[in-house]
Order: structure tokens, then C-alpha cells, then sequence
């Protein structure tokens, strides 16, 4: 398989996906777009690993390879930053439990404990997060490394 | 780290691409390596200076910084 084409089958699993994803949220499922995002991903590797010409030296892996270490470095700052956050929140004792309970109010949780959809907004934040780093760094050490460098030839 | 590719390609006519080609990196990496913007590994400066047929210290020189001290 030709550089090109793997870029198209990228393109197209990421076309497929975003349909797929259009789908599950319109009938409800999100265990659809689950399995697809996680086939799309299988196939990417797959394809990935058919392709005949060149696309990655010892130097694009190095960039890779730093970009994501850094990555990690910052992220786990911010998601231990974040799970420190939630364990407080998962260990907080509501001050008149009883109270709530005897009165029978709409929650059964105390209101001061995190919503369930809040979880989810948080993962989507903290995926953008990573997502963001590893673009950022991916474009430092490209530069570092002559990624765009020119010459006469 | 120093080299001299740029003379040892232009001894053999090649170009960067053939180089690249010849010892399996991208032209970009040759580029790099050229513009002392990048350190190849051991592996890849022995298969260049192989590829010229000539020892690994003739195309690449490693060089410390040295500091020059006056003394009056």
C-alpha cells in the first residue's frame, strides 16, 4: 500500500466514525460508537503496517518519541491533579445526611457530590488536554529537529 | 557534532535523496543531519559513512566546547 492511500483509509475511517458516532447518539447507544471507534483503530494499525514506503526514520520516531514522553510528564500532573479532586469528592461527608434522607428530598446524593454527567465532561476535557500537549510538543521538537529545514538542493 | 556529508555527497554526486534512499531514512533526516539540527544514531552514521566507503570519523567529528581562558 502506497503512502497516499493509507492517508485515504485514515480519511475514510474517520468519516466512517464520525456517522457511526452521528448514529449511536441518535439512537441512544453509545456502545456503537464504542466498537467502532476501537475497530477504526485496529484497522489505522493494521493498514499502518502495510504500507510499503517509507513514513517513519529513527528521526520521526525520536520526535514521536519525545513528544510523548513530555506529554505524559505534563498530563499526569493534571490528571492526578483531577483524580485527587474526585477521590475528595467520592470521600465527602455530607454535614446533615439524616436530614436529607428524613425529608426525603429529590437526590439521594448529597448535592455537593459530582454529577455523573460532569464525569464525562471532565474525561472530554482532560482528553483535549493530552490531545493538545501532544500536538504542542509534536511541533516543538519537529522544529527542533529540522522538520521544516530548506536547503538550495 | 560536525560532519562533512554535504562534501562527501557532492564527491559522489549524489543527491540528498538518493542518499536517504540509500541508507533508508527520509530526505528530511538527511537535511537535518546535514544542518547539524539533528544527531543521527551510531547505526545510521555507520551505514553513511559505509555507503561513502570511508571511516565513520571522516564524516563525523565530534567536537567539545572549548573554552579559552586569557592569562595575563
Amino acid at each position: 500500500m502506497k503512502k497516499n492511500t493509507f492517508y485515504l483509509v485514515v480519511g475514510c475511517i474517520a468519516v466512517a466514525l464520525l456517522g457511526i458516532f452521528w448514529y449511536s447518539v441518535e439512537v441512544h447507544n453509545a456502545l456503537l460508537i464504542e466498537i467502532a471507534f476501537i475497530l477504526g483503530i485496529v484497522i489505522a494499525y493494521f493498514a499502518r503496517k502495510n504500507v510499503s514506503d517509507l513514513i517513519e526514520d529513527e528521526r520521526s520516531a525520536k520526535i514521536s518519541e519525545k513528544a510523548a514522553l513530555r506529554t505524559f510528564q505534563v498530563f499526569w500532573v493534571a490528571f492526578c491533579a483531577v483524580s485527587i479532586g474526585a477521590v475528595m469528592n467520592l470521600l465527602y461527608v455530607p454535614h446533615l445526611p439524616r436530614q436529607r434522607i428524613v425529608n426525603h428530598t429529590s437526590e439521594y446524593f448529597p448535592l455537593e457530590l459530582m454529577p455523573l454527567k460532569m464525569v464525562g465532561y471532565i474525561q472530554l476535557g482532560l482528553l483535549c488536554l493530552m490531545i493538545f500537549l501532544y500536538v504542542g510538543f509534536r511541533l516543538y521538537y519537529a522544529r527542533k529537529y529540522g522538520e521544516w529545514e530548506t536547503d538550495e538542493e | 557534532m560536525r560532519n562533512k556529508i554535504k562534501v562527501f555527497r557532492a564527491m559522489h554526486d549524489l543527491t540528498q535523496e538518493d542518499l536517504a534512499e540509500a541508507t533508508g531514512v527520509t530526505r528530511q533526516t538527511i537535511l537535518a543531519i546535514e544542518k547539524g539540527k539533528y544527531v543521527p544514531s551510531l547505526d545510521l552514521a555507520f551505514r553513511i559513512a559505509r555507503h561513502f566507503d570511508v571511516n565513520i570519523e571522516e564524516v563525523f567529528t565530534y567536537e567539545t566546547e572549548v573554552r579559552t581562558i586569557d592569562i595575563d
